[in-house]
């Protein structure tokens, strides 16, 4: 299962695994709002992604720009790979779209 | 997932572009074959393999993209002056271009998967000439080798990249295009999100980046766009050059003579704190600095089709409205409804001219299987075309591959000497094969010659003797013999070659130019070389045809076809001595009435028409009731049950609902010509044989099929 969203400590985590891709696209989408729907904070894993495409940085970019209007708090769990780091940062994603989890 | 079909989709929109690519490569190839110090043909051949090894990266065909970056490499040699064209390497790379074809077509339409052991073979053989391999195939979505250091004058780009928002749903990836672009050299990128909606509003499948991008290559114009080459028509992109240019000087050079990415990235990243925030985009545009050249689309075949058949649909129900105006006497509904026929009449004209294209890429294919051919037979052959721009109905384009395959290929084998048989008759050793093509009227004449030593037309005739095709005391004239070639099963071969000698090749082409509704001439003299022209109709779908009735039954006959119409009366008849024919302007023409051809049991009115038609027989009147007048005609094909009645080559649905039967003049004047002659072997090869340009065949699958079924 490359995408989950579990409620987890009081926080919804959505958890991506392996590449991600217009095929999860709207699986994606759909957890995202389930996830800021459920009035804890929510926090992604990206630990375990090998390759996010167009389509899953634009949702979690829209998800983090959503939930900092609602103000919900929207933050990376864990570390980023730095394979996907690079791949993001050659592909102009300059800033990864989403704040890490401040513990 | 509904996406899987837009994959399938858009994997077919990169074949057909890459089918084109790979069309121009043969031929580049093959030009490069005769002039291999030729800089301009070996970096055409280098930008082919570039741009199919990176789109076929970006539209997930790894194996081919890993596959073709090694002859790239070796092509990138060339163009470096570190190897020489040489016919191994040409012949390498034909061979190659097959897999990469296989690759392409990946099994689809029943086409051959490309063979691992050749691949393995080609790619060791590739390695040997360069001397060294490179990369084993890329990993999917693997980053592809980085390019050689820039060499030369360096210039700095910028690009301005606005996907289509259904790129992703095609299948393709614009990382992958980034990725191939920072092959050319330094690049700097900044993705904008700018038009990314909310949550909400966000369709998940939907490409909204976009990007802003500083290049610095030594490439051209024309690389970069070629990394674009099958979005550019669906994306927004700005190329723009940006002054001055660098120049790549010893100091500043890589120790292998280049400039290193990181320096590029550099100088490019100063460049790029210029950059103002992403503009605005609206998508399905591109835009360069300089005047663009015509934009054309591309069109999937099936949707052309559908178009044409909603054309063909309008033009019925047109007729049925003018049939309509004309019984009501309203100048307001006469008025529309001429309006109407002259739109339908346009929008006919206009949607046939769409599905015309030039035969070029069909004559261009040829080239290769010349070259391969010469070569497996040890003959020296030169290609020559002429009309290429000639432009055909898209689905008589689609089947002439067959014939025209099958005609040279006989020509090849059978026509043109060895070079030594050449010289020794007085020849060059060169032999050519000219193909051409050009209008004439509303037909096409397409023409396959040769300088070869010609049909020895005894030879045939003794043959077909002995095949049983023609009895022994058969009195045939030379063109008469030459018919006999497209008899089936017939060949004068000695013995069979991969080549050809099974007597199947001609029988195709006659049978695939029947099908088509045209016809086939063959000239040829003895020590001097072959000539045969097909003769097809321009188009297949609608024609402009003349309406008739005989009795209650509705026939078009084509209008290009009929020369006048003139009235048949009784003392005409009486005249003739009842004989079915008629002076015209001090000419006699011999004349079939349709009434008694098609067995139709109405009484015949005192004065009949008579339309005469221009036939390759020569002048021949059609006799019908009455002449109704011109109209467009939509062709209805009449389904196998009736495809042996090679006389009526379709059927037309009238303004009133009611039924007409196409005739096609050619046919009825060959069938009338048998009928008038007993029914006997000998009686239907003299018959048919009149000229070279009638089928003789007697096929079993039209034996007993007459006109009157």
């Amino acid at each position: 299962m490359p995408i989950g969203l579990e409620t987890k400590d009081e926080h919804s985590v959505v958890g991506l695994e392996g590449a991600i891709g217009i095929a999860q696209a709207a699986e994606l989408k759909q957890l995202l709002v389930q996830a800021l729907q459920s009035g804890f904070p929510v926090r992604v894993s990206l630990e375990s992604a090998t390759e996010l495409d167009v389509t899953a940085v634009e949702l979690l970019w829209a998800a983090e720009r959503e939930a900092r209007g609602s103000g919900v708090e929207f933050a990376l769990k864990g570390q980023v790979p730095q394979g996907l780091l690079t791949v993001l940062a050659e592909a102009g994603f300059e800033k990864f779209p989403i704040p890490v989890e401040v513990s | 997932m509904s996406s899987v079909g837009n994959v399938d989709q858009f994997k077919q929109s990169f074949r057909e572009e890459a089918r084109e690519i790979l069309v121009d490569l043969e031929s580049a190839l093959l030009e490069l074959n005769e002039n291999s110090g030729d800089l301009d043909l070996v970096g055409r051949v280098f930008r082919a393999l570039h741009t199919i090894k990176g789109s076929g990266a970006m539209f997930g065909f790894d194996e081919l993209a890993a596959f073709t970056h090694n002859l790239e490499n070796a092509f990138d040699e060339v163009r470096n002056g570190r190897l020489k064209v040489s016919s191994d390497l040409i012949d390498l790379t034909l061979s190659a271009l097959d897999q990469i074809r296989a690759m392409i077509e990946d099994g689809a339409g029943g086409a051959a998967a490309a063979d691992p052991a050749i691949c393995g073979a080609i790619l060791a053989k590739v390695r040997l000439m360069t001397g060294k391999l490179e990369s084993k195939p890329a990993a999917p979505k693997a980053a592809l080798p980085l390019p050689e250091p820039a060499r030369g004058p360096l210039h700095t780009w910028e690009i301005h990249f606005a996907p289509a928002p259904e790129m992703m749903l095609n299948g393709a990836d614009p990382l992958l295009l980034l990725r191939e672009l920072r092959q050319l050299g330094g690049l700097s990128v900044k993705a904008s999100m700018a038009a990314v909606p909310p949550l909400a509003e966000l369709d998940p499948a939907r490409c909204y980046v976009s990007w802003e991008m500083v290049l610095a290559t030594d490439a051209g114009r024309e690389a970069i766009c070629d990394v674009f080459i099958f979005v550019e028509d669906t994306c927004e992109l700005t190329i723009e050059s940006i002054e001055p240019a660098v120049e790549a000087t010893a100091e500043n050079a890589a120790p292998e003579g280049g400039v290193t990415a990181g320096e590029q990235r550099t100088a490019v990243e100063q460049t790029a704190k210029g950059l103002e925030d992403p503009r605005a985009t609206s998508g399905g545009r591109r835009t360069y600095d300089k005047a663009d050249t015509v934009s054309s689309l591309r069109v999937p075949a099936a949707k052309l089709d559908q178009f044409v058949d909603l054309v063909g649909e309008l033009v019925t129900v047109q007729a049925r409205l003018s049939e309509i105006a004309a019984r009501f006497d309203d100048a307001e509904i006469a008025s529309v409804s001429e309006e109407i026929e002259r739109l339908t009449s346009s929008l006919r004209e206009n949607s046939m001219n769409i599905r015309m294209t030039p035969i070029r890429a069909t004559f261009e294919k040829f080239r290769r299987l010349v070259h391969d051919l010469a070569r497996d037979l040890g003959k020296d052959v030169e290609l020559t075309i002429e009309g290429a721009e000639t432009e055909l109905d898209k689905t008589v384009i689609d089947q002439l591959s067959d014939p025209l395959m099958h005609l040279i290929r006989n020509s090849m084998d059978h026509g043109i000497e060895t070079p030594a048989k050449r010289v020794a008759a007085g020849k060059r050793p060169t032999a050519s094969i000219h193909l051409s093509a050009r209008h004439s009227g509303a037909s096409v004449l397409i023409g396959v010659s040769d300088d070869g030593g010609g049909i020895d037309a005894d030879a045939v005739r003794s043959r077909a003797v002995e095949k049983g095709i023609v009895p022994s005391d058969a009195q045939l004239s030379e063109e008469e013999c030459f018919a006999l070639i497209f008899q089936p099963g017939f060949s004068t071969a000695k013995q069979v070659t991969d080549v050809s000698g099974r007597g199947v090749g001609m029988d195709v082409v006659q049978q695939r130019v029947d099908s088509l509704r045209g016809s086939i001439d063959v000239a040829s003299k003895r020590g001097s070389g072959t000539s045969v022209t097909l003769r097809l109709p321009l188009t297949l779908a609608i024609i402009d045809g003349l309406l008739v009735n005989v009795g209650e039954a509705y026939f078009v006959l084509p209008l290009a076809n009929i020369l006048e119409c003139i009235e048949l009366t009784s003392q005409d008849i009486t005249q003739a001595n009842g004989k079915h024919m008629v002076i015209v302007r001090g000419e006699v023409v011999p004349y079939i009435r349709l009434r008694e051809h098609f067995n139709i049991r109405t009484p015949r009115p005192e004065i009949e028409q008579i339309m005469v038609v221009e036939t390759e027989e020569g002048r021949y009147g059609f006799v019908v009731d009455q002449v109704l007048g011109d109209c467009q005609t939509v062709i209805k094909n009449l389904g196998r049950f009736y495809r042996h009645v090679q006389v009526v080559s379709g059927a037309t649905i009238l303004g009133n609902g009611t039924v007409a039967l196409i005739l096609d003049p050619y046919r009825l004047v060959q069938d009338a010509v048998r009928a008038a002659t007993p029914s006997t072997r000998q009686a239907n090869v003299s018959a048919g044989l009149r000229s070279a340009s009638i089928p003789v065949r007697e096929r079993q699958t039209q034996a007993g099929v007459t006109a009157k079924e």
